[in-house]
Parts: structure tokens; sequence; C-alpha cells
């Protein structure tokens, strides 16, 4: 190995989420990619996915295969902000500062209006509506 | 995506190459063109945040961003050590073992074949070579005999000239005044020795003819 400490500065290559589904209906796939490429671009490999619409039972579910983040990681890959919340959420990275400011900011300001409603009269409601 | 772009052709901006009918893509507004009246005297609204939130988001970050760069550092060191020893670099130090060993066992094979050419090769030389040297030594051998005859009689010749010895000598000088040698004499292209006032040897009669031989 010519140099044990890789560079980090030049990321080629990212763990992002690329948008797929139709209209109101967003699904994402966790991707990871060149950077230069776009979302219906060339795939490197597809590491998991992520769906932004709760289910029946008010969950949003969300699959990762970490050996292989893990490997990408090794690589020097980058990570986008959405992707590294799931994996700080999830347990393999530590907590991302956003999802501890948004959860602060929740706390103290009224909600807002949402275009993604939880389905109501299945699961108990939130009680949060901006989660 | 890419068919809508719209590209920067001789500092015009906003025009596309690719003819198309839906709504044209906006990259930016026109450098020279002025500001919008509705934006002419816009401030742009500064979100306010308290200083203690400042300082609490950064410590989060600087925390965060640390523990990731520890923790790439030690993923990369973890991807190493299972290069060295995980399965596929052990199948992989396998098939490698395996195909050294079969080369060499090539290579073995290889140079006994060439070998054993080399041997015979070095035999017929070696033979040839025997074959020169006596061929030259007989060789020398002649050459050394005719050398030795040629030799015997070259001094057999000096030896029969007469040379005067220390006993001779007074013999000698009381035979060479008596005999008295004149080379007052012409000599011609054949050898006719001309002692006389004669140019031409037919004019000489037959018996006082002298001619000198060459040994």
């Amino acid at each position: 190995m010519a140099s044990a400490i890789p560079t980090f500065t030049k990321i080629g290559k990212v763990i992002r989420l690329n948008k797929h589904g139709c209209t109101n209906r967003p699904f994402y796939h966790i991707v990871v990619q060149k950077t230069r490429d776009n979302f219906d671009g060339p795939v490197i490999e597809q590491v998991g996915s992520y769906d932004a619409m709760p289910n029946s039972q008010n969950e949003k579910l969300v699959a990762v295969n970490f050996e292989r983040v893990q490997y990408w990681l090794a690589q020097g890959a980058g990570i986008s902000n959405p992707v590294a919340q799931l994996l700080g959420l999830s347990g393999f990275l530590p907590n991302h500062p956003q999802t501890l400011i948004q959860s602060w900011k929740n706390r103290r300001e009224p909600p807002r209006e949402r275009k993604l409603q939880p389905i109501k009269g299945i699961a108990p409601p939130l009680d949060n509506p901006k989660i | 995506m890419f068919a809508r772009s719209s590209s920067r052709i001789f500092n015009v901006i906003n025009i596309s190459c690719i003819q198309s009918r839906s709504a044209r893509a906006w990259v930016r507004k026109p450098l020279g063109s002025p500001m919008a009246k509705s934006k002419m005297f816009r401030i742009a609204p500064k979100k306010f945040i308290p200083a203690d939130e400042k300082a609490e988001v950064k410590r989060l970050y600087d925390n965060y961003f640390h523990q990731m760069k520890s923790l790439r550092h030690y993923f990369f060191e973890q991807s190493l050590e299972q290069a060295e020893s995980g399965e596929v670099a052990q199948m992989k130090h396998r098939l490698e073992e395996e195909e050294h060993i079969r080369l060499m066992e090539e290579n073995r094979l290889e140079n006994e074949k060439t070998a054993k050419l080399r041997e015979e090769k070095l035999k017929i030389q070696a033979e040839k070579t025997r074959e020169n040297i006596l061929a030259s030594l007989i060789n020398k051998e002649e050459e050394t005999r005719l050398y030795e005859i040629q030799i015997e009689a070259f001094l057999e010749k000096q030896k029969a000239t007469p040379f005067i010895q220390a006993e001779n000598i007074e013999k000698a000088i009381e035979e060479a005044l008596a005999n008295p040698v004149d080379f007052n004499f012409a000599i011609d292209l054949d050898g006719y020795v001309y002692r006389g006032r004669e140019t031409a040897i037919e004019k000489i009669p037959e018996e006082e003819r002298e001619r000198l031989r060459s040994n």
C-alpha cells in the first residue's frame, strides 16, 4: 500500500438517496454513485432503500446493507446528509447533528401543514405531525 | 435533463441546441440585464441564531466530524486487514502458490531439455576442436620438417662455397695475385660477355663466346 492515509478531500464516490417512484409517491434508493452522475445515471451499487411514505403501521421503512456501506466508506466514498442521518438513526454511525437540531426545533416551533399525511384510523395518530 | 440543458454560445445564455417544444429551461438571468423592480430595494432577511445555539451547533458538528473521520480511518484499516487475511485473499494466495509450483515445474523440465541439447552440441564441438587441433599439430610437424630440410639444403650450399679459412689465407692470396680477374667487360640481356670492341655476338666466333650463367 503506497499510503496508509487515504485522502478524503477528493470524494469521487458518494452514498446518497436517488428518488424513484412516481408523482406524489416518492421512493428513495440508497445508492453508491460517482458525484457527477445524475439521479438517473449510472449507479455503482445499490446499498439500500428508504420509503418516505409511512406504511400501514405508521413506519417509514429503511433497508441498508451495512457491510457494503462499510466497504465503500473504507474506499473513501462520501455520504450525503439524509443518508448520514438515516445511518445515524440506525446506529451504524453516530447521530447526525441535523437530527438533534431538527428535533429541538420541532419541540420549539408550532407545526406546519404537510403534504404527506399519516394514514388515520389504523394506528394511533402521531403526537408531533412534523415527524 | 440533458436534452433541456441550455448552453452558452457567444456569451448568449439560455439557448438550447436541441429543438424541443416544451418549456425552455432557465439557467440564469442574462448578465447585462437590469435588476427587476420588485427586487430593487429588497433586503434579504437574515436568520437570527442566538450565540449559545450557534455554539451548540458548532460543538455538535465538530464532534460529529471528528467521530466520522476516525470511523473512516478505522474502516480503511479494517479493509486493509481483511484484504490480507480474508477468504478471497486466502484463495488468491492458494491459487498463486499453485500457479507458482506449476510454473517452476515447467521451468525445470524446460531447463532439462535445453541442458540435454546443450550437452550434445558441446560434445560435437569438442570433437571438432579435437580434430582441428590434431590437424594443426600435424601441419606444424610437416612445416618444421620441411623447414629443417630447407635449412639443411641452405647450409649445405653455404658449406659448399669455398670459404677462405685461416690456414688457406696465404695460399688464397698467392692464387689471387697469380690469377687477376678483369672486370672490364660489358654484358647484354642474354648474358653474353663482350670483352673486346665487338658489340654484336654474331661477330664473335662460336669458340670464343663467353656467357655468364645465373645460378
